[in-house]
């Protein structure tokens, strides 16, 4: 059985739209009871037992929209909705159970706006989640001070975009080496570390080619080489494949599929069930919660 | 660090003009400043000459050309506190003084040669030797007249219609000195003399005329309290004595440079607004830039680094050019104006460094705001921009 890389524990992801006064108020003491909750969790006993179930009931009334009684029933207050409170409450993730091995190539599908992106960039560290815990090689780092954020997406994480997300000023092996100028490697080090990357992603002639001379595919390759080059624990890939034809798609995913033999970690979310099915599991989103 | 030019450049004509925005700024700095810095000079020149002796002319303070009696000499002598009395003469290069001058114009100055021994305001050679009261006919050229007179030490210059021989050649002083020449008194009260009108000229002789004193204090009296004394004492004079000078001249010319440096300040903040407005319309264009390389991991201070260099950038080239254009401004009126034997400004090093030192600390100050805002940039939100 491998290790678990990742792990979330009911996570939340809510965005209030407008000026809706009373899920506001009734999402601050929500998150105000998680944080107590993250900090008496790890605590023997049975304490956080009870937080739990509390949280579990106030959170269960928001998500059925019953604000000012989830604000009621933590705070043992009333509140009213006034008349110029309007507003949407979209629960982009609705408490998502999940738990990654290391060395497991994972795609997340489901329909548009079902919340895969939201996820993978909580996953990523890009966003932080309203409620619920993540757990990256068993260290929570939902709890972890913003300014570590920086260090741990240079030295562990690894992204590719669908929008490849190169900075076109850059040449290819300029920006391969940004990561690792984020985690001050030497610069020696950081050549020859960009150098291998390219070349295993078949590039090593065009290190000196900015982005506009390069092809969907290659781009996308010298993204995946930024994205492999700090040797991270996992690389996370949203639609990495989104803007490339039939072709080039293959071409991409076999040289995924090639770094996940070695033993790299991927999570890529996926519309294209080719893609998908190159993947060792498939987890569907629906409407923010894992669809079983 | 080249990427930081490197994305300078992208915008080639905002740059370069946001660089000439704040050049324009250094240069009005830097020419401004060079006029105060002479004229700081000058002053400071004028506080040492008249630091220990009281200045005895006629009618008001400074330098005047209506001739005083000498008979005056000897009722300023008697008073009490003054050690040596010097006469002066004290006139202008050439006959009509009608060429603009900054500070004071090429002149002529006689006097007592002997009076050196009470004199502090020691001047030295560059080369030659110093007159002596038998010099007739002899005298020494400030430093700025050798090229106006195309003067040689042991040759002959023609002044004002009579010929001279150059014995000597003051070392530069940045001040007054250097375009004045110095001749024995009696020389001098020639030069008055043959331009007086003629009424005037059948009612004195050349040797009653002085323009005014030098009165030197005996060791230990004040001159502050001698020129008071005198003042009082002898009719028809003005006696200045340090202070005096100090009160009437420093504080106008304080009041000179904090206009002068004021009106400069104010078009370098012009252009400092210039290098805001170029720095977050760069952040905002490259709003997902800053998204990928926070996804990939920069920290807050890589950012803000990254765009405090680039407002610094800005800020160190416009300083260079500003300078380099405005020591050629100087440089150009300083040489035009040679002729007369003046120059009107000073580029002075530390005046160079301190308004490259300033373009480079506005740069970065102008930058922070943007800066700030670049750090706070959201990287879900800025990556989901197209
Ligand atoms: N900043 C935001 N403010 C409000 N709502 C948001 C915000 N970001 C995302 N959402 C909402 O969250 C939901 C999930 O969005 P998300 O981008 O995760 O969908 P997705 O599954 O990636 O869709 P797609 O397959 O089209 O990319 C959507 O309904 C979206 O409208
Ligand atoms: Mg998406």
């Amino acid at each position: 059985m491998a290790e678990s890389i990742l792990k979330l524990n009911n996570l939340r992801k809510v965005y209030i739209v407008g000026n809706l006064k009373t899920a506001k108020k009734a999402q601050k003491e929500i998150q105000k009871l998680h944080k107590k909750y993250e900090r008496i969790c790890c605590q023997e006993g049975t304490a956080y037992k009870e937080v739990e179930k509390e949280l579990d009931h106030a959170q269960k009334l928001f998500s059925e929209e019953k604000y000012e009684e989830s604000y009621t029933y933590l705070t043992r207050r009333g509140i009213k909705r006034g008349r110029r409170d309007k507003g949407v409450v979209v629960h982009a993730l609705n408490g998502v159970n999940l738990d990654i091995k290391s060395g497991e190539m994972v795609a997340i599908m489901g329909p548009s706006g079902s919340g895969k992106s939201t996820l993978l960039n909580m996953l990523g560290l890009l966003d932080t989640p309203t409620t619920g815990q993540i757990f990256l090689r068993g260290k929570n780092v939902t709890s972890i001070k913003n300014s570590k954020l920086p260090n741990i997406r240079s030295t562990e994480l690894g992204f590719v975009f669908q929008s490849f997300n190169l900075i076109p000023t850059l040449t290819a092996i300029e920006n391969v080496m940004l990561p690792l100028k984020y985690s001050r490697t030497p610069i020696m080090e950081r050549r020859r570390l960009a150098e291998e990357a390219l070349d295993m992603v078949g590039l090593s002639d065009r290190m000196h080619h900015t982005p506009n001379e390069l092809s969907g595919g290659q781009k996308q390759r010298v993204a995946i080489a930024r994205s492999i080059v700090n040797k991270p624990a996992i690389i996370f890939g949203d639609e990495l494949t989104g803007e490339l034809d039939t072709k080039m798609t293959k071409e991409v995913m076999q040289l995924v599929v090639d770094l996940n033999k070695k033993g790299q970690t991927f999570i890529i979310v996926t519309h294209n069930p080719e893609v998908a099915k190159l993947c060792g599991r498939t987890i569907t989103i629906i409407d923010g919660k894992v669809a079983k | 660090m080249i990427e930081i030019i490197k994305n300078m450049w992208r915008r080639k004509m905002r740059t370069i003009l946001t660089i000439f925005g704040i050049a324009i700024g250094i240069l009005a700095l830097v020419v401004m400043g060079s006029m105060a810095e002479k004229l700081n000079l000058l002053v400071d020149g004028g506080v040492k000459y008249y630091q220990d002796k009281v200045q005895i002319t006629s009618g008001t303070m400074g330098m005047s050309l209506v001739p005083l009696k000498l008979d005056t000499k000897a009722e300023i002598e008697k008073i009490d506190g003054v050690g040596y009395v010097s006469p002066i003469i004290y006139t202008t290069l050439e006959k009509d003084s009608s060429a603009v001058s900054f500070g004071p114009p090429a002149s002529i100055t006689a006097g007592d040669m002997n009076a050196i021994k009470y004199e502090s305001f020691k001047m030295s050679l560059a080369s030659g030797r110093r007159l002596t009261n038998d010099d007739k006919g002899k005298i020494v050229i400030g430093y700025d007249l050798v090229k106006k007179l195309d003067a040689k030490v042991g040759e002959k210059v023609k002044i004002r219609g009579n010929k001279y021989e150059v014995v000597g050649i003051w070392d530069k002083t940045f001040t007054a000195p250097d375009t004045s020449v110095s001749m024995v008194l009696s020389d001098g009260q020639q030069v008055v003399y043959n331009d007086l009108p003629p009424i005037i000229k059948s009612s004195v002789k050349p040797s009653d005329i002085v323009s005014g004193f030098v009165a030197y204090p005996k060791k230990g009296a004040d001159p502050n309290v001698l020129a008071i004394r005198i003042q009082k004492q002898v009719e028809g004079i003005t006696a200045t004595g340090p202070k005096q000078f100090q009160e009437q001249v420093v504080n106008s010319v304080k009041m000179f440079n904090s206009i002068i440096y004021g009106i400069a300040i104010i078009s370098l903040l012009v252009g400092s607004l210039s290098i805001i407005n170029t720095m977050t319309m760069s952040v905002s264009e490259r709003t997902k830039e800053i998204g990928i390389k926070k996804a990939v991991g920069a920290k807050t201070s890589s950012i803000l680094g990254e765009y405090l260099t680039e407002a610094g950038i800005i800020g160190l080239i416009g300083g260079l050019v500003g300078i380099g254009l405005g020591a050629l401004i100087v440089n150009a009126i300083n040489t035009a104006m040679e002729k007369n034997g003046d120059k009107l400004f000073l580029l002075t090093p530390r005046l160079a460094l301190g308004a490259l030192a300033f373009a480079i600390v506005l740069g970065v100050i102008a930058g922070i705001i943007p800066a700030v805002h670049a750090t706070k940039i959201d990287i879900v939100k800025s990556l989901r921009e197209e």
